[in-house]
């Protein structure tokens, strides 16, 4: 493979970028009210020139006000779930490891149904009642993820595998828990629970929510890229890679907190996305090679392309009901992740 | 190293511009475009919905979309169905609500479909809506009422509510009138006979029951029949030990047609270990309109059916309540007003005490 070059790594980037833009103009046009593609444009354009109120109120509606945030969320949370899956498999040198695997969804879920709990018993103000549930799924999160890494931990050195192990064992231990809430706690509270249990994107975003969680991406995920050259080098092996003269330690906590923070956004507004973090990295490295500094922006912008593809589906495939986009992800992933691992052992 | 490193924050920096750029573009034209639709000036007044949101409503609403099927019968018992322009999926009673536009499910309907219907006012409930669909309904800007009804009387008062919000008091208050002299009416007939312990099937495989704060709790109580179940929860999952523990007179099913409730009980009846039952061997069940699953005015005749298959004697032309002549079966025709069952056994003086 040619070396990377950062004209290479923009263009390359550019092209991604571009077929992201088309998906979401493809995803703005379609759903369950009927949307012309010529009218769209010609609503863009307006909206850009400055001119949104010419353009029809059914638009705006739901063109702009519903369609749009959704498929924003859709963008932020595959880009974080996928370069929360690149930085995982880098640092646990495991092709398996993503945030779905290691527990950390299910974690968050825990989190969140306690949060709704909590909340039920606070009475809120409806203005703050809807951040308690994001909250407590990024708690939830990142308590899972301290709790894996201490169980990974040999003789004082973060074993892979058993911090594999230690994930899976996690997660079932988690989702026991999950069941176990929702089977004794007063039923109808919980009931948009179950339904987030499958991971959704329906729930309509705050705005305030949209721009915290682009914030906390883009330094999450800037984070992770200063480390890019580093996560190449341990590709080698832990002890290889401090021979080369990199800060293991730094970075492993670095991209731990970062990769943690990706995640527990993601899962706090769409609720536990499997295959998304998992497939999209393998996918752009079959494409792009496994140069972290490319892989990196590609696995972001690929998550991100992924996601909203996904998700236009299950918004119309059976409009005007809706598809959890987790199971969406799920039908397709899976067999799609078997195609690779058979062909990566051929 | 360094030089790397260097290179890489700066890529860093423009990957993220990219990104940046990419989402600045529509979010800023989102925000700087009105939300609500607002064809023309009308007439807005504030009320208060009973999760205590207030909420700003036109004075007649014009166009309403209705979130679940108890709403849309209410909707259309208050005689306001022309100014129903969309319901569920699930709205199928009166059949004529299944011809209006569909949202989608009332779990997860679709905001699309319910802002192109471009309503003046959502009626939602917490019996089945999620708070997550209110909530996106304000940021859109299109106002929802809110319903919680928890019993018969709420079902009742949530009605006439419904009534003022849609602009048709007077309906409201002939309708919950009615209502409520039929319930009376049955009160009286009910009186001098003790309630039967019954069993409220949900859902057979697993058995999953009702709970004692539900509204078919309540329901079955105005119908003179004591929910043997204890729980607190919504919908407890039973097992036949429980069951068979707190014996049951009578299992009661709610079907939209009784061929499937006896369809039920077959089942039930065939499954090992459930002959130990004094009701399935001796064939006790009744079978009720679905309506009954409904926080809506139709669980009245829900109620009456009820009543009319547990106590026969009390709905018989012949004089003398005292000594019906066909007393409700298995139990002993036992006239005194105290309402308490035959059953001696502790739980069942530990309903007693409970009602």
């Amino acid at each position: 493979m040619r070396p990377l070059t950062l004209t290479r790594l923009l263009l390359r980037c550019g092209i991604l970028t571009a077929i992201l833009f088309a998906v979401v103009i493809l995803a703005l046009k379609l759903g369950a009210v009927q949307v012309s593609l010529y009218g769209l444009t010609r609503d863009l354009i307006q909206v850009l020139l400055g001119h949104s109120n010419n353009i029809s109120s059914d638009y705006v509606l739901i063109v702009l006000n519903i369609r749009l945030p959704r498929i924003l969320l859709a963008i932020v949370v595959g880009a974080s779930l996928s370069v929360a899956g690149v930085s995982f498999q880098a640092l646990l040198r495991n092709p398996l490891a993503d945030p779905y695997v290691l527990g950390i969804s299910t974690g968050a879920a825990v989190g969140s149904i306690l949060a709704l709990i909590v909340e039920n018993q606070l009475n809120l103000p409806p203005e703050y009642a809807g951040l308690i549930t994001p909250f407590g799924a990024f708690l939830g999160a990142a308590l899972t993820i301290a709790a894996v890494y201490i169980l990974g931990r040999r003789d004082g050195q973060v074993d892979s595998n058993t911090l594999l192990l230690g994930g899976i064992i996690t997660a079932s231990f988690l989702a026991a828990i999950v069941t176990f809430l929702m089977s004794t706690l007063a039923g109808s509270n919980l009931r948009g629970a179950s339904y987030w249990l499958m991971g959704s994107l329906s729930t309509l975003p705050p705005k305030s929510l949209l721009y915290l969680l682009a914030v906390g991406f883009l330094a999450a995920a800037g984070a992770i890229y200063t480390t890019a050259s580093d996560l190449n080098l341990l590709l080698a092996g832990e002890k290889e890679a401090m021979h080369l003269g990199v800060d293991v330690p730094r970075v492993r906590i670095v991209v731990y907190l970062a990769a943690s923070i990706l995640t527990g956004l993601a899962v706090s507004v769409s609720g536990a996305i499997g295959y998304v973090g998992l497939l999209v990295p393998h996918v752009m490295r079959l494409i792009f090679g496994s140069d972290h500094r490319m892989l990196l922006p590609a696995s972001a912008l690929g998550g991100a392309i992924a996601l909203v593809v996904a998700d236009t589906a299950a918004r119309t495939l059976v409009a005007p009901s809706e598809l959890s986009v987790g199971a969406v992800t799920a039908m397709v992933g899976a067999p799609f992740f078997i195609y690779l691992l058979r062909r990566r052992m051929a | 190293m360094q030089h790397g490193f260097a290179n890489a924050t700066r890529r860093a920096r423009i990957f993220g511009l990219a990104l940046v750029l990419l989402g600045a573009l529509p979010l800023r034209a989102q925000s700087s475009t009105p939300a609500s639709p607002a064809p023309a000036p009308v007439a807005m007044r504030e009320v208060v919905d009973e999760f205590g949101r207030t909420v700003r409503v036109p004075q007649i609403p014009a166009r309403i979309v209705s979130l679940a099927p108890s709403l849309t019968e209410t909707v259309y018992a208050l005689g306001a169905q022309d100014r129903l322009v969309g319901d569920t999926d699930y709205c199928d009673f009166p059949p004529d609500a299944q011809k209006k536009a569909k949202v989608g499910g009332p779990i997860n309907p679709n905001l699309e479909e319910i802002a192109a219907l471009h309503p003046d006012l959502v009626l939602v409930t917490k019996e089945i809506n999620r708070l997550d669909t209110v909530r996106a309904l304000d940021t859109l800007g299109i106002p929802a009422y809110a319903t919680d009804a928890r019993n018969v009387d709420e079902i009742l008062s949530t009605t006439q509510k419904l009534a003022d919000v849609l602009g048709v008091p007077e309906n409201g208050k002939s309708l919950t009138s009615d209502l409520q002299s039929r319930l009376a009416e049955l009160h009286a007939k009910l009186e001098p006979f003790p309630p039967s312990r019954v069993l409220f099937i949900v859902w057979t495989e697993p058995l999953i029951s009702v709970g004692k704060n539900t509204f078919i709790a309540d329901a079955l109580r105005k119908a003179d029949a004591a929910s043997i179940v204890e729980s607190t929860q919504d919908w407890p999952q039973m097992s036949l030990e429980e069951v068979v523990r707190l014996r049951p007179e009578y299992l009661v099913f709610a079907e939209s047609h009784s061929d499937a409730g006896s369809r039920d009980f077959e089942v039930l009846a065939n499954r090992p270990g459930w002959n130990i039952l004094d009701a399935v061997r001796n064939h006790h069940f009744a079978v009720i309109s679905d309506a009954v699953n409904r926080p809506a005015p139709r669980i009245v005749s829900a109620i009456e059916d009820l009543a009319r298959q547990l106590h026969p004697g009390a709905f018989q032309e012949a004089p003398a309540p005292e000594k019906p002549a066909t007393p409700a079966p298995s139990n002993p025709p036992a006239a005194a007003p105290v309402r308490m069952t035959h059953n001696t056994q502790p739980l069942s003086l530990e309903f007693a005490c409970a009602r």
